[in-house]
Order: structure tokens, then sequence, then C-alpha cells
């Protein structure tokens, strides 16, 4: 039963994400606009590029859609509608979108051709900018609930939500966040290149490829909500419409926020990063860990 | 036979095949993959065996691992975006030789030692009290020898890529 309710959250979110997706870009709403973009997708022919590694490019797309949906299963909505409370569930988030990293080195690397490959090896390059600053504010996170689970980690901000207890923690979470999703202004793997990573996929399996970004974006933003804004809780409504209320809200951020920025490159990504994100996330674990010895919240 | 021994042994002869993959290869990018395929059936293993944990760490370190791996190879082997072909095994007969003693080592272990709780089929701590424990002893008796190897790790990965790479020469020209 939980398992058809998140996936039901799944695809509605994964559209949300869509039509947000095409108001940002476009600047005009339309709700019909990803179902009819779907329709051309799927009619379309599925071309296969000469002399491609078929085992990378056919897995490359499917293993990002299950990166997504493995990160999504320890999210809760609620306090039972999860599809697995793991006893490492924050541990488990991350190395969910680990395999983001390896889905997006298969598609691009796979096609044989030099877009797609420069554009992972890129993404490749993204990923050791963001990693760490994934890593470390879940593990401020972790320290203050005295646990790895994710439903536990929500209980843990009955009183003060993490936004108001960590704000430095919350604000590199989000920056490595849009570095998971590649979305402005970090979006090198897709955005110049001619596509990218997307470059040679085309039909179907450029429809299973972009899905699997929704799901990966509508499973940061279930992140950023669980660990920082106090996932379910809330006055008033009940716990998963505060869920739904609270990621469609960091989706929509998320989404919009990047646009009004320039790309940057990942090698600046990279050293703004080193010296100047991890020297931050480390003071914000130390900075935690005297608040949770000293002034129990 | 319960699911969890065909579990185990679906997840080990995976691991062995992909290992297999890895030497039977010529590129590199798929080597790397291969490995860290292996690597994960390897942590698929440690979540069978009731080690969430572990298996969870192994699972998300090899994913990165190996992809870095991979692009270091990439940049530093004459191979540009790792699309060409090479050899993937060198030094075949001191290998085979260190593969046999390997081999019959591991076997001599699993003969041998004492498997204690797991042995006599014994009860499993419960998944959160294993992180409990394995947090007190990485804080604890295990400290130092993890901050040593940790520091150890940090310091050669540097002194590799200083020795790999070619310093610019003096005078503007770029090294090659």
């Amino acid at each position: 039963m939980n398992i058809a309710l998140i996936l039901l959250f799944v695809a509605i979110g994964a559209y949300a994400v869509a039509v947000l997706e095409g108001w940002s870009t476009y600047g005009r709403l339309s709700l019909s606009r990803p179902a009819v973009a779907a329709i051309a997708l799927l009619g379309r022919e599925s071309l296969l590029a000469r002399k491609s590694d078929r085992l990378f490019f056919e897995v490359g797309p499917v293993l990002l859609l299950i990166a997504g949906l493995l990160a999504i299963a320890v999210i809760p909505l609620a306090p039972d509608l999860i599809i697995t409370d793991l006893a490492t569930g924050a541990l488990f988030l991350n190395a969910a979108l680990a395999y983001v990293l390896v889905a997006l080195i298969m598609a691009g690397w796979g096609p044989d051709g030099a877009y797609g490959m420069i554009a992972g090896w890129r993404f490749l390059g993204q990923f050791i900018a963001y990693a760490m600053l994934i890593v470390m504010p879940i593990t401020a996170v972790a320290m203050r609930a005295e646990s790895l689970i994710s439903t536990q980690i929500v209980i843990s901000q009955v009183e003060m939500w993490n936004i108001v207890y960590q704000p430095l923690g919350f604000v590199l979470f989000v920056i490595a966040a849009m570095g998971v999703t590649y979305l402005p202004p970090f979006d090198l793997p897709l955005g110049d290149l001619a596509g990218g990573v997307e470059a040679e996929y085309t039909g179907s399996r450029l429809a299973v490829l972009r899905l699997g970004r929704m799901v990966v974006i509508l499973s940061l933003a279930g992140a950023i909500v669980i660990f920082y804004l106090g996932g379910w809780l809330g006055p008033w409504l009940p716990g998963w419409a505060w869920s739904v209320i609270k990621i469609f809200a960091v989706m929509a951020a998320m989404l919009f926020a990047g646009r009004y920025m320039p790309r940057i490159r990942e090698a600046r990504y990279l050293a703004l990063s080193w010296k100047l994100g991890i020297p931050l996330a480390l003071a914000n674990i130390f900075i935690v860990g005297v608040i949770t010895l000293v002034v129990p919240i | 036979m319960t699911a969890s021994v065909f579990f185990l042994a679906f997840f080990g002869i995976a691991a062995v095949w992909f290992g297999i993959v890895v030497f039977r290869t010529h590129s590199m990018v798929r080597s790397a993959l291969a490995l860290l395929f292996a690597q994960t059936a390897i942590g698929a293993m440690f979540l069978v065996m009731q080690a969430e944990f572990l298996g969870v760490l192994q699972i998300m370190m090899m994913a990165t691992e190996m992809s870095v791996m991979a692009i270091f190879m990439v940049m530093f082997m004459m191979d540009p975006g790792g699309l060409g072909a090479m050899e993937m095994t060198h030094q075949k007969r001191l290998s085979v030789w260190a593969g046999a003693i390997g081999l019959v080592g591991a076997a001599a272990i699993v003969g041998l030692a004492d498997w204690g709780l797991a042995g006599s089929g014994g009860q499993v701590p419960s998944a959160g009290r294993q992180v409990e424990l394995l947090g007190l002893e990485l804080l604890g008796r295990s400290m130092f020898v993890f901050e040593s190897a940790g520091l150890t790790i940090l310091t050669a990965m540097v002194a590799a890529t200083m020795v790999a790479i070619t310093p610019p020469l003096k005078g503007g020209k770029n090294g090659t």
C-alpha cells in the first residue's frame, strides 16, 4: 500500500517537475506540455548510434531512474508513509545518489560520441565538487538526530527545524543538490555541447533519461525537506499534505532560482567547493557539535 | 537451501564474473565500471549477510571511487576519453602465481577460521545496534588505526598525482 501511494506521489511529482521546468524555461505555464512532449518522444524513432557500447547505452538511462527511485525509498511523507525505514537511511540516500554519477558516465560514454562523452566526464568533475557538500551537511543533521534513520531525523526537528538550527549546512546542501540534479547554473553536463549527455539519445530512451532526472530532482527536494524543513511537521493539515506542499515548494525554488545566474564552469565550481565549501561544512559540523552538547534543543 | 544462501551465491558469482570482465575487456572505462559492479555485488553480499551499514557503505564508496579511478586512468593514459582499446593485463606469470596463492590462502581461512556467532547461526545484532557498535568501535579502540590509514591514503594520492604530472617548463613553455 505504501509503495503504491509513494509511486503515485512520484508520478505526480515527476510531472510537476516537468511542468515547472517548462514554465521556468519558456516563461509560460502549460499543464499539457510535458504530456504532449512525452507522447511525441515515445512516437519518435529511437536511434542507435553507430559503434555504440550497447550495454552502457541501454543501462545508463534506466540506472538513472533506478537511482532516483531508490533515493525516494527512504524519504518519509508521513511517520508511517515510507517504503523502507532503514537503520542507515541517510547513508542509503547518499549511496543511491552516487549512482546518478555512474548512470551519467555510462550514458555519456556509451554512444561513442564526443559531445556525450565530454559531458559525462564533466559531470564527474562536477561530482568531485559537490560530493563532500552532500555528505558533510548530512553528517551534521545525523549528529543532531543521533540517528541515521530518516524518520528519526524528522522527529529531531520537532522543537526547531534544522534550517534555523544549522543554516550553513542548509545553504551548502542546497547548492550541492543543484549540482547533483545538474540544474542551472550547474547544468554544464546538459547545457552547451549540443545537449551534452542527451546528445545521442532519441525517442523512448531519451524519455527514460529525462524521466530519471525528474525523479532525481524530486528525491533531492524530498531530502532537503526531511533534513532541513521538518518533513511532515506542521499545524492543521495532515502530515503527508505538509510533506507534499514543502517538497513542491522546494522543487519550484530549485527550478527557478538558477535561471537568473550565469552557468558555472566545473573548474570554478570545484575551486569554490573545495576552498570555501568544505571548510564551511567542517565549521558547520563543529558548530552543530558544540550546540548539541552545550544547549540541548 | 534458503533464500539468503541463494542470493549470497548469486551475488558472489556476479562479483567473480565482473572481476573476470575487468581483465577480458580492452577498454579502461569498461574495465573500471566492471570493477565497480564487482564491488557493488560484494556490497549486496554484505546486505544479504545482514551487515546493513557495511553493505550500504561499500555500495556508496565504490560508485564514487571507481568513477574517479576511471577518470584518472583516462587523464593520465594516452587514450583520449577512454575510447581507444588497450590490453588490460600485464606481468601475467607473476599475476597467476599471486592469484593462485591468494585463492589458497582464502580457502585456508574459510576452513580454519573460528566463525564465532556467524558459524553457529547465532543472533546478529539489529541494524540500528550495528551502526551504534560500529561508531563506538571507530571512535574508540580503532580510532588511531583509521585516522592514520586515512592520512596515509591522502598522502599517497597527492604524491601519486604529483609524480604523474609533468611540471610546466620554465620560460612559459608547457610541459608535455
